[in-house]
């Protein structure tokens, strides 16, 4: 069902190819985008950054346009977009940028600054009137459904069960758009210094203390248990025992 | 020159391993001391507390659990901070949802255990509530997360947004004082000093340690969160036939020593679960090659694994490392799958599987009221 009153934003990000480290549109953006698009009819995509090449894939996958926010680089994006979806009803994104810092947070950074309930790991996403539906991702095939009022800020999970298409002629028939900022960018104060991922990160370990035949002696003492050998009784009695060790463990609920 | 041999005396020290085996005592020298043979087999010291004395400071790792357990990914978060806490700091583990186990072992100290809100539940205007109330009770250095999908990922960055605090997610490194993460989808690796929450990525500690915690239980927060925005609508399960095995959370799976394809799969439906097979049932056509289990086929992280005619080859068991309880059935005492089996029953698989059928189908029918998709 179509909402053409609501006024949805959807963000996306320049992604990065795994392998080659290309440029590319992100996938989870492209799902929150595609998920948006079969909401409304009429949504705004909004990239905070410079307007690289990449966004014109976004085109493709049926943005009308995309709207660029300036932002120096390694600014801080939650800024100018808080200032720029405030009054939307439904923010879409991707659960984790490709590039960058790709920490998850700014879903949630945007929904404090918008005081906005945040879902993330959303699958399918349905509208209620001014609720909405989300069905969100639970490993072990177990999905959990919440529902929140509007507006919200919902995440997109990567696995979301949607099939978005490139068509290369909407990519020529749209443009991106390029907006003057409402706020200016906080200076980038990163805590943190990036090198080039080359060795592998360490493991925390226990300073190793023992010596010898302390240490062959720790070594052959596995933790390793062999469980309960059921050997005797009849076919009946050990199909009786898986069950009991089943309930006990609380693996099946009958 | 036969005489010059030097022999190995036989009767040397040894001490008896829990295995029963004897491991000789390496350098020792002397005859056979008959008192270490009635001895009781070795048995490790029990380990020493981490903590020395009243703590002077904390470290607070909380987690859900599932099942009343924690998984391995929050069972590292725990050492993690058992492992960066100095010797006056006492780690306190929240767990969201019962716990049955003991947390010693992984160095927790204080343990708060808030039942009825599991993995399931989602209330996070609650569950930070209670997390805020702990942050405020024990003021720690440091709050420690497994950055998963069951609720600690989405729980921490909450807390941290929600404190104004700085935060470090998927965390795959930790020192004393400072993390690493993967930047630029994993080309480059950012560092920095530990900040207040540090979303841990799986396996970033090593969960055996030298020392053990008090594992004292402490009072869980009562704090009540007014009425939230957010709304548990319930729970939606996929049918495990309709599941990637990767993803199935109880798995039955078949091996060269079944023969009769639909009991077995009559019993996987009775329990709900997914269908897996050895790579010579595979191989033998009875399962089509995405159902293989191991080195070259998928590799699972079940709760249960229900091995049924399975030997239990290396191969195989590679690919069942992350299962949590698994069962076997077979006819051989001394498969090795019994080795790795928290329960072993022996017995025909044919037999036992008709067996498992009638007492399934005298009890009450799993749950089918159970919304599916
Ligand atoms: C490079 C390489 C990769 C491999 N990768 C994999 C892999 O990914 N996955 C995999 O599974 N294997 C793999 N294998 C094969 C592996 O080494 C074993 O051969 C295989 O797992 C054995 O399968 P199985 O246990 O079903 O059969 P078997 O070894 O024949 O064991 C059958 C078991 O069933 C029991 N049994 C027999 N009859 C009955 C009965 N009536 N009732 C109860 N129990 C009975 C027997 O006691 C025995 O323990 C690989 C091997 C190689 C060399």
């Amino acid at each position: 069902m179509m909402f053409p009153q609501l006024k949805i934003a959807a963000l996306v990000s320049v992604g990065r190819n795994p392998a080659s480290g290309a440029p590319r549109a992100a996938r989870n953006d492209v799902l929150a985008l595609d998920a948006a698009l079969a909401l409304a009819p009429e949504v705004s995509v909004l990239h905070a950054g410079d307007a690289a090449p990449a966004l014109h894939d976004y085109l493709a996958y049926g943005a009308a346009s995309v709207e660029v926010l300036p932002l120096p680089a390694g600014a801080d994006a939650l800024a100018p977009l808080a200032a720029r979806v405030a009054g939307y009803d439904l923010i879409l994104c991707g659960q984790r940028a490709e590039a960058g810092q790709g920490s998850g947070t700014l879903p949630y950074r945007l929904a404090k600054a918008l005081n906005m309930p945040v879902v993330s790991a959303a699958l399918e996403i349905t509208l209620l009137g001014d609720i909405v539906e989300i069905v969100q991702f639970l490993p072990k095939g177990q999905r959990r459904v919440v529902r929140v009022s509007l507006p919200a800020v919902i995440a997109l999970h990567p696995l979301a069960p949607r099939a978005p298409r490139y068509v290369y002629a909407r990519l020529r028939a749209g443009r991106l758009l390029s907006a003057p900022a409402l706020v200016a960018a906080p200076l980038p104060v990163s805590p943190w210094q990036s090198e080039p991922a080359v060795k592998k990160p360490q493991k925390l370990k226990p300073p190793e203390t023992r010596q010898g035949h302390a240490r062959l002696l720790g070594a052959i003492a596995t933790e390793s248990k062999g469980g309960a050998l059921v050997r005797e009784g009849s076919a009946a009695e050990k199909a009786r025992a898986i069950l009991d060790y089943l309930r006990t463990n609380r693996l099946i609920e009958f | 020159m036969n005489q010059e041999r030097k022999r190995l005396d036989p009767r040397r020290p040894f001490v008896l391993s829990p295995a029963g085996l004897r491991r000789i005592i390496l350098g020792a020298t002397g005859g056979f001391d008959a008192s270490l043979l009635a001895a009781p087999a070795y048995k490790p010291a029990p380990k020493p507390l981490r903590l020395k004395g009243d703590p002077a400071g904390y470290l607070l790792v909380a987690a859900h659990s599932q099942r009343g357990m924690l998984d391995a990914h929050a069972h590292q978060a725990i050492a993690a901070a058992a492992l960066l806490a100095s010797p006056q700091q006492a780690v306190v583990v929240l767990v969201f949802g019962s716990l049955n186990e003991d947390l010693r072992a992984y160095g927790a100290d204080l343990v708060a255990v808030l039942p009825g809100a599991d993995e399931l539940g989602f209330a996070p205007e609650q569950e930070l509530a209670w997390l805020c109330e702990f942050v405020t009770r024990y003021a720690p250095a440091h709050v420690f997360m497994p950055d998963n999908e069951i609720g600690d990922g989405d729980l921490g960055r909450r807390l941290a947004i929600h404190l104004g605090a700085e935060v470090a997610t998927h965390v795959v490194e930790l020192k004393p004082g400072a993390v690493a993460m993967y930047w630029q989808g994993g080309a480059a690796l950012a560092r920095g000093l530990m900040p207040l929450v540090v979303l841990i990525a799986p396996d970033v500690a090593e969960t055996s340690l030298p020392f053990s915690g008090a594992g004292e239980t402490v009072a869980p927060p009562a704090a009540q969160a007014p009425p939230g925005r957010y709304q548990n609508r319930g729970l939606r399960e996929i049918a495990a036939s309709a599941l990637a095995l990767e993803e199935a959370d109880f798995i039955v799976a078949a091996g060269n020593g079944v023969a009769d394809i639909p009991t077995l799969e009559a019993v996987a439906a009775a329990f709900g679960a997914a269908v897996g097979a050895s790579r010579v049932a595979v191989d033998e056509g009875k399962f089509t090659r995405d159902k293989q289990i191991g080195a070259t086929g998928k590799t699972v992280s079940a709760s249960t694994y229900l091995a049924v005619g399975i030997s239990g080859a290396v191969q195989h068991l590679q690919g069942i490392k992350a299962c949590r309880h698994v069962i076997a059935i077979n006819s051989d005492a001394s498969a090795p799958i019994t080795k790795r089996a928290d329960l072993s029953v022996v017995g025909d698989a044919q037999e036992v599987m008709s067996a498992l059928l009638a007492e399934l189908a005298q009890r009450n029918l799993p749950d089918t009221a159970r919304e599916s998709v």
